[in-house]
């Protein structure tokens, strides 16, 4: 009995000091960054570096309040990254419910389609872009950059969404059927329940790239649209880096997705419980 | 309400393959109507042509005297009753029940009467707030047969629903379903691989075998007179015995063994005609030693109220006898079996037809 304990406890040991160790190396830059957003910029430029130090808040003061403040850019990234979501899902879900479950001619070839917009790199599509947008006269605006980000963020929901239609059993929508529901209001009442969880975890994952991308951003915005990874940058300039100002701003930019995260979390655990059928989808 | 149903020439291909090679069917106002058959015989895919879930390749279906072939499955005022339940999960059972009146707009209080009576026909009554992941699997069909039940459809379709139950509590579901159907007065249609379930449930059943009907009728029917010997093998619990044997007048010759039936073959001197003969284990009999065949008892199995020995006969052909009485023989003797003549059902030896 001892000695099975002993074992279990030296087990429990080790694996917390596993589990200690990642959680360090993932945890370092998020804490060195919130250390850094309360330094002056000569407590940053220390070396060896401080731990202790008096910390101030003149750094949030400035990106906030003052010349430099990201605030408009938060602003410019909650439009463009909520807009740009919002449409993805608009198109995302009733586009992946057609691939997963409808017949229609070239069914296989327009699924290949969606994925293959994927499989170009983003930086070769630049100037086509830019192009594009400069004759529609959409560079610096809302709507253009929300345009481009559709481009990407929209195969990608429509990839993660069919799989989970895929998994809502086949019987449980021709029962919605068979009970005068007809092919909308199944979707509504039926389907959309049953995937619930998916269309949460896909949401995030689609406000995340939009509120992290930078590359279109910083090409394709301006000075009217600057979302706040493009701001960030410039702290960072030929003559100096303002290293403080940039943790400061990046612990604002890093706020909303914390949060969104933390309550979308209990929405994604209960979406993946809920839906199972006993026996679903089995045929004899 | 209730309605007539009619399949003519129903055809259907997936592909390259033909799942049914046409269907003929006519099942009347009110009659409980089971599609019997083994996995794969193409009863299931009929049952989805009937609730419009499956399209035809060719033929037409009709209700009432009125095509359907081409509606929806919205459109046909038929309920089915899935093999899975496929309840909605998210909703409580209430609503489950509920959902096809409400589909229709029906008034809230209206909906919440039409719920517990049918909750009550099925004594699920103090179910209602609960969803459906929170109850037995016995409930769950309850939950699905009240859902069926409660917009008091023309037509009736089960889909092997009792297969996910376990046994006893399937011998309580037969019985219950029986005296739904009795009490509703609705046609129904009902599929099933269980040859017990066909013969206790159905008014009439179809037999299935590779997408064809190779026959209709009553239980009794199929039983006493199975039409092919791909039926007579499929009906009956042990199946039917079936032997090469050679026909000349009045009598079977087998394994040696001239055995008299109740058929005659025709004028004396005819030739003597190659068949299948056909007899039910409960038709078998141990007779005195010259009187019959000679078999092996290889095994006796008691099950408590009858006895069913396998033997083996002269060329090793296996054979199942069922008796309710113990009988006094032990394995490993040899014994000698015999039928009365009409218990004797003959088959062509090629074609596999009665004759």
């Amino acid at each position: 009995m001892t000695t099975v304990a002993a074992r279990s406890a030296k087990r429990q040991i080790a694996l917390y000091a596993v589990a200690g160790l990642g959680l360090a190396v993932w945890a370092f830059p998020v804490i060195w960054g919130l250390l850094t957003s309360f330094k002056t910029e000569r407590d940053v430029l220390a070396y060896p570096p401080k731990f202790v130090f008096e910390p101030t808040l003149a750094n949030y003061r400035e990106v906030i309040f003052g010349a430099s403040s990201i605030v408009p850019n938060l602003w410019s990234s909650i439009v463009v990254a909520s807009g740009a979501t919002l449409l993805t899902m608009l198109f995302a879900v009733p586009a992946a419910y057609a691939l997963a479950r409808l017949r229609y001619p070239a069914k296989r070839a327009s699924g290949f389609y969606v994925l293959a917009t994927q499989m170009l790199p983003p930086v070769g599509l630049i100037i086509p872009y830019y192009l594009v947008l400069q004759k529609i006269g959409g560079l610096d605006s809302y709507s253009g950059l929300i345009l481009i980000y559709l481009t990407f963020s929209l195969p990608f929901a429509v990839w993660l969404m069919v799989s989970y239609f895929e998994d809502v059993p086949l019987e449980m929508e021709e029962a919605a059927l068979l009970d005068r529901a007809g092919r909308l209001r199944t979707l509504w009442y039926v389907i959309l329940p049953q995937v619930r969880g998916g269309i949460a975890v896909t949401t995030i994952f689609v406000f995340l790239n939009a509120w992290n991308e930078f590359l279109f951003a910083v090409v394709l915005g301006g000075n009217r649209v600057r979302p706040v990874t493009v701001a960030m940058f410039n702290f960072i300039s030929v003559e100096q880096t303002q290293w403080a100002r940039l943790a400061a701003a990046a612990m604002l930019a890093m706020a909303p997705v914390i949060l969104i995260g933390l309550f979308a979390q209990r929405h994604i655990v209960k979406g993946l419980t809920v839906g199972a059928v006993k026996g679903g989808g089995r045929r004899t | 309400m209730t309605a007539s149903v009619k399949l003519q020439g129903i055809v259907k291909r997936h592909g390259a393959t033909t799942v049914l090679h046409g269907i003929d069917l006519e099942i009347r106002p009110g009659e409980f109507f089971i599609l019997l058959g083994p996995s794969g015989s193409g009863k299931t895919t009929t049952l989805r042509i009937l609730a419009g879930l499956e399209t035809v390749s060719a033929g037409t279906v009709t209700m009432d005297g009125s095509d359907v072939t081409a509606k929806e499955p919205g459109e046909r005022d038929v309920a089915m009753v899935f093999q899975s339940y496929a309840l909605y999960p998210h909703m409580t059972v209430a609503q489950n029940i509920g959902f096809p009146l409400k589909m229709v707009g029906t008034a809230a209080g209206e909906i919440e009467r039409a719920v517990a009576d049918a909750a009550a026909k099925v004594d699920i009554g103090h179910l209602l707030g609960r969803t459906p992941g929170q109850l037995s699997g016995g409930q769950q069909q309850r939950v699905a047969l009240a859902r069926a039940i409660v917009r008091q459809p023309k037509l009736f379709l089960l889909d092997e629903p009792l297969s996910n139950l376990d046994a006893k509590l399937r011998l309580e579901t037969r019985l219950g379903l029986h005296k739904l159907q009795r009490s509703l007065g609705a046609t129904t249609v009902y599929v099933t691989h269980d040859q017990e379930e066909a013969m206790t449930l159905a008014d009439r059943i179809a037999v299935f075998m590779d997408g064809r009907i190779v026959q209709v009728g009553t239980p009794r029917e199929i039983f006493a007179t199975p039409g092919t010997l791909a039926v007579a093998g499929f009906i009956g619990t042990p199946p039917m015995n079936l032997l090469p044997a050679t026909w000349s007048g009045a009598s079977v010759e087998l394994g040696g063994a001239n055995l008299p039936i109740a058929q005659n073959a025709g004028s004396a001197g005819a030739a003597a005609r190659p068949v299948t003969l056909g007899v039910r284990p409960g038709d078998l009999r141990v007779v005195a030693t010259d009187d019959g065949m000679a078999a092996t008892v290889e095994r006796i199995e008691d099950l408590g109220d009858s006895w069913i020995l396998s033997l083996l006969d002269a060329d090793e052909r296996s054979l199942k006898l069922k008796s309710d009485r113990p009988l006094d023989v032990a394995e490993g003797s040899v014994v000698a079996v015999s039928f009365a003549p009409e218990a004797a059902h003959l088959f062509d030896a090629t074609t596999g037809a009665r004759l």
